[in-house]
C-alpha cells in the first residue's frame, strides 16, 4: 500500500516538470510549427489555418505545402541573416570567452574570503533591468557619448568615434551582457582544480606558462564548453541588442523575425523562421545537455 | 613517577618491525653522515621560514647525505611539510640557504630543482592516463618519444602498473594512485625525491605494504629520498635517519635505534614509542653511575650520559620491555620497586603489564609470552616486583 502510495509520489515528482515542458513549450511550439503551415492572409488574425478540425486530417495532409520553408531556402535574405547571426554569436562567444576566461581565474585564485564578494559583483548587473543597460550602452556609444568624450579629453582621437549601429556595437552588448554567463561556469570548473596539480607541473619541470595550458586550461575545458554554449545559443537569436546598437548592415535573425511578425505581419513565414531557428539550435542544445550530463557522470 | 601509555598498540609494531627489516637491512652498515670527508647531497643553512608573525620553521641547520631515506618526523603543524616544500621551491625561506650538491638552489623555482616530490594527495592529473602521467616530467625536457616511452615502461614495471597504463586516475583504487604518484616522482630518475605524507591515505595493512615498496625503490634506484610523517611507527620502518622537529626547531638528528635508545628530550621519548617517566633530584654521581631520589622515595642507580650535577632535577625514561615483572622479589636487583599489577593488555606474542607502584602512580612493564604454559602467570591483582639495571634507562634533563 505505503509502496504503492511511494511510487505514485514519485510520479507526480517527475511528471511535474514534463506538465510544464508540455504546457510552456511543446504545445506553443506546435501552435507556432501549425502557423508556419498556413497561408497569410488580410485578416485578423492576419494568416488561414490550413488545417480546422471539421475538415479533417485528411485533407490537411493532402493540402500540405511547404512553401514558406521553400520560400526562406530559396531567398539569400533569410538563409543570409541565419548565417550572419551564426557568425555574430560565436565571435561574440569567442570574445567573451577571452574577456571572462581572465576575470573567472582572477577570482578562482583570490583569497577564499573574496570570492563570495566576486561573484557578487559578476551577478550584480543583473539587479538592473537589461534593456536599461543596452539604453547606457547607447549612450556611451554614440558619437557625442561619454566614450567619444572621454577620448578626445585625453587627446586620444579628434574624431567622434562611429560605433554606434554598426556591427562593432553589436559585439561590445552582446560581450558585455553575456559576461555572467560565461564567468559563472569557467570560475566553477576553475575554482575545481586542486592547487597541488600546478605545483606537481612546476614540480616536474613545467614552468608556469605551460602548465596553465598543459593543467590549468584542460581541466577548465567543461566550463569552458558549458560557457560558450550559453552564450551562443540566446545570442543567435538576439533581438534587442542589434535592434538598439547595431545599424542596417547587421543582419540577424531576431530581427529578420520582428520585422517579418510586425512589419509585413506575415505570421506564416515569421513562425517559419522562428521553426527553423529552433531546428539550427537543437544541435547546440543537444551537445551543452550531453555535456552537462558527463559532467555530472564524472564529478561523482 | 609517571607513565606515558597512550598508543600500546602502535609501539608494538614499531618494535616489532624494528626487530625485523631494520636489522636485516643492507643499510647496516651505511653510516655517510659519520664520514666528516663526505660532502652532503642536501645541507640546510640557517632555515627560517615566518608567515606574517607565526614562526613555522626556526633556524633549521641539517645535512642530509647521499641514499639516505631521511624522515623529517612531527606531529602537525610543527614544520617539517614546509621544510620540505622549501626544498621543493614551493616556499621561500624567510632566512637560510638550501643547497643541493654543492649547488645554491635558495633561489632557483621549483621546476629547475633536481627534486622530484610526490604529494600527499597525489596531484595526479585527471586528464591524463597512467602513462601520461608518469611521462610529463620527462615530455617537459623535450626528451625523444621513444626514450621517454621506455622510462616510462621501466617505472610502470618497477612499480606493477603495466596493465594500469591507459586507465586514468578516477579508474584507480587508493593504493594504486599512491603507486603512480611515486612513479612519476622517480620517473625523471631526479636525486633527491621528496615524499610528503605519501602514504597518509591508505588503511594501516596497506600502508604497511606501501611502506616496503618505498624501501624497495629506494634501494633499488639508489636515490636520495627524504620523507615527511606525523607517523613514528613508518619514520622508524624506513628511515636510515630520523629528524625529530617539534614547533619549528629540530630536536634531535639520529637512526631509529638512537632516537628509540637514546631521546634527547623527554618529547621524543613520549613521542617514539612508550615510556615510563621518573622524576627526582640527582644525590649522588660516582663510577659512571648517578643516583636518582625519586619523588616518592624510591631511589634509583642508573647510567648517564648526560652530564648532571648533585641537585639537579632530571627525568628517568624507561622502556616498558626494559623492566621486569615478577611474583618475588629480585635477590639483588639494583633497581626494584613492588606493586600491585591493575591492568594485563594481551596482545599474542607480548603482554603489557600495568602495575601500581604507589597511589595515583603507574609504571608499564611488557613481556615477550616466551613460554606455551606459564605454571603460575602474573594476573590482576598479584602483588609483583619491578626491577631493571642500571643501564635499562635514559637520564633526561630537558
Amino acid at each position: 500500500m505505503s509502496a504503492k502510495a511511494n511510487g505514485l509520489g514519485r510520479w507526480y515528482v517527475i511528471a511535474a516538470p514534463y506538465l510544464w515542458l508540455l504546457i510552456f513549450f511543446l504545445i506553443p511550439f506546435f501552435i507556432v510549427f501549425k502557423l508556419s503551415l498556413s497561408d497569410v492572409a488580410t485578416a485578423i488574425p492576419p494568416y488561414i489555418p490550413t488545417f480546422s478540425w471539421s475538415e479533417g486530417i485528411g485533407k490537411f495532409i493532402s493540402q500540405l505545402d511547404f512553401e514558406n520553408y521553400t520560400f526562406i531556402f530559396g531567398d539569400p535574405l533569410y538563409v543570409n541573416a541565419y548565417l550572419s547571426s551564426l557568425k555574430i554569436a560565436a565571435i561574440s562567444t569567442v570574445l567573451t570567452l577571452l574577456v571572462a576566461y581572465p576575470m573567472a581565474y582572477g577570482m578562482a585564485r583570490a583569497p577564499r574570503a573574496w570570492q563570495p564578494t566576486l561573484m557578487m559583483l559578476v551577478i550584480l548587473p543583473f539587479w538592473t533591468s537589461f534593456l536599461i543597460r543596452i539604453y547606457a550602452w547607447i549612450a556611451i556609444l554614440k558619437p557625442e557619448g561619454f566614450l567619444t568624450m572621454f577620448l578626445m579629453k585625453l587627446g586620444i582621437i579628434s574624431e567622434p568615434l562611429q560605433i554606434m549601429n554598426t556591427t562593432t556595437a553589436v559585439y561590445i552588448g552582446i560581450v558585455y551582457s553575456y559576461l555572467p554567463f560565461m564567468i559563472l561556469p569557467l570560475y566553477a570548473s576553475l575554482e575545481k582544480i586542486n592547487p597541488a596539480l600546478l605545483e606537481a607541473a612546476q614540480d616536474l619541470g613545467s614552468r608556469p606558462w605551460r602548465a596553465f595550458w598543459q593543467i590549468t586550461f584542460p581541466l577548465s575545458l567543461p566550463g569552458v564548453f558549458a560557457g560558450c554554449l550559453l552564450v551562443f545559443i540566446p545570442a543567435v537569436g538576439e533581438f534587442v541588442i542589434p535592434d538598439l546598437l547595431g545599424g542596417s548592415d547587421t543582419l540577424m535573425i531576431g530581427k529578420t523575425l520582428w520585422n517579418e511578425f510586425f512589419n509585413n505581419r506575415d505570421w506564416p513565414l515569421a513562425s517559419a523562421v522562428a521553426v527553423i531557428l529552433l531546428l539550427v539550435l537543437t544541435i547546440p542544445i543537444v551537445l551543452f545537455q550531453r555535456q552537462q550530463q558527463n559532467e555530472r557522470e564524472s564529478g561523482r | 613517577m609517571g607513565v606515558v601509555t597512550a598508543r600500546d598498540q602502535q609501539a608494538t609494531n614499531a618494535s616489532s618491525q624494528r626487530a625485523g627489516p631494520r636489522t636485516a637491512a643492507p643499510q647496516s652498515g651505511f653510516a655517510p653522515w659519520k664520514n666528516p670527508s663526505l660532502p652532503p647531497i642536501v645541507r640546510f643553512e640557517g632555515i627560517t621560514k615566518r608567515f606574517d608573525d607565526f614562526v613555522a620553521v626556526n633556524d633549521v641547520t641539517l645535512d642530509i647525505y647521499e641514499k639516505e631515506f631521511f624522515a623529517l618526523l612531527g606531529p602537525s603543524g610543527c614544520g617539517k611539510s614546509t621544510l620540505l616544500r622549501m626544498l621543493a621551491g614551493f616556499e621561500r625561506p624567510t632566512q637560510g640557504k638550501t643547497i643541493v650538491a654543492g649547488q645554491d638552489i635558495s633561489d632557483l623555482p621549483p621546476y629547475q630543482r633536481p627534486v622530484n616530490m610526490m604529494f600527499q594527495s597525489y596531484a595526479l592529473f585527471p586528464h591524463m592516463t597512467v602513462e601520461g602521467n608518469i611521462g610529463f616530467g620527462l615530455r617537459q625536457e623535450g626528451m625523444p618519444k621513444n626514450l621517454i616511452a621506455e622510462r616510462v615502461d621501466e617505472a610502470m614495471g618497477m612499480l606493477e602498473l603495466r596493465q594500469f597504463a591507459k586507465r586514468k586516475p578516477n579508474q584507480l583504487s587508493g593504493g594504486q594512485q599512491q603507486r603512480v604518484a611515486l612513479a612519476r616522482a622517480i620517473a625523471k630518475k631526479p636525486r633527491i625525491v621528496l615524499l610528503d605524507e605519501p602514504l597518509g591515505a591508505l588503511d594501516k595493512k596497506l600502508r604497511q605494504q606501501a611502506q616496503f615498496e618505498l624501501m624497495r625503490i629506494q634501494e633499488t634506484t639508489g636515490t636520495t629520498f627524504i620523507i615527511v610523517t606525523h607517523d613514528q611507527e613508518e619514520a622508524m620502518t624506513v628511515a636510515s635517519r630520523i629528524a625529530v622537529m617539534e614547533k619549528g626547531v629540530l630536536v634531535q638528528v639520529a637512526t631509529p635505534g638512537d632516537i628509540y635508545e637514546n631521546p634527547k628530550t623527554r618529547y621524543i621519548a613520549g613521542f617514539i614509542g612508550d615510556v615510563n617517566i621518573f622524576e627526582g633530584t640527582v644525590s649522588a654521581i660516582g663510577d659512571g653511575c648517578i643516583e636518582i631520589n625519586a619523588k616518592d622515595g624510591y631511589q634509583f642507580k642508573t647510567r648517564s650520559s648526560e652530564p648532571v650535577a648533585v641537585g639537579q632535577q632530571v627525568c628517568l625514561a624507561l622502556r616498558p620491555e626494559k623492566i621486569r615483572i615478577a611474583h618475588e622479589q629480585p635477590a639483588s636487583a639494583v633497581n626494584a620497586i613492588p606493586g600491585k599489577v591493575e591492568d594485563i593488555g594481551y596482545l599474542g606474542s607480548i603482554s603489557h603489564y600495568h602495575v601500581r607502584t604507589a597511589p595515583g602512580e603507574r609504571v608499564t612493564a611488557l613481556r615477550a609470552n616466551a613460554a606455551h604454559t606459564v605454571e603460575r602467570p602474573i594476573s590482576w591483582e598479584d602483588g609483583v616486583w619491578l626491577d631493571w639495571p642500571v643501564d635499562a634507562g635514559v637520564v633526561l634533563t630537558g
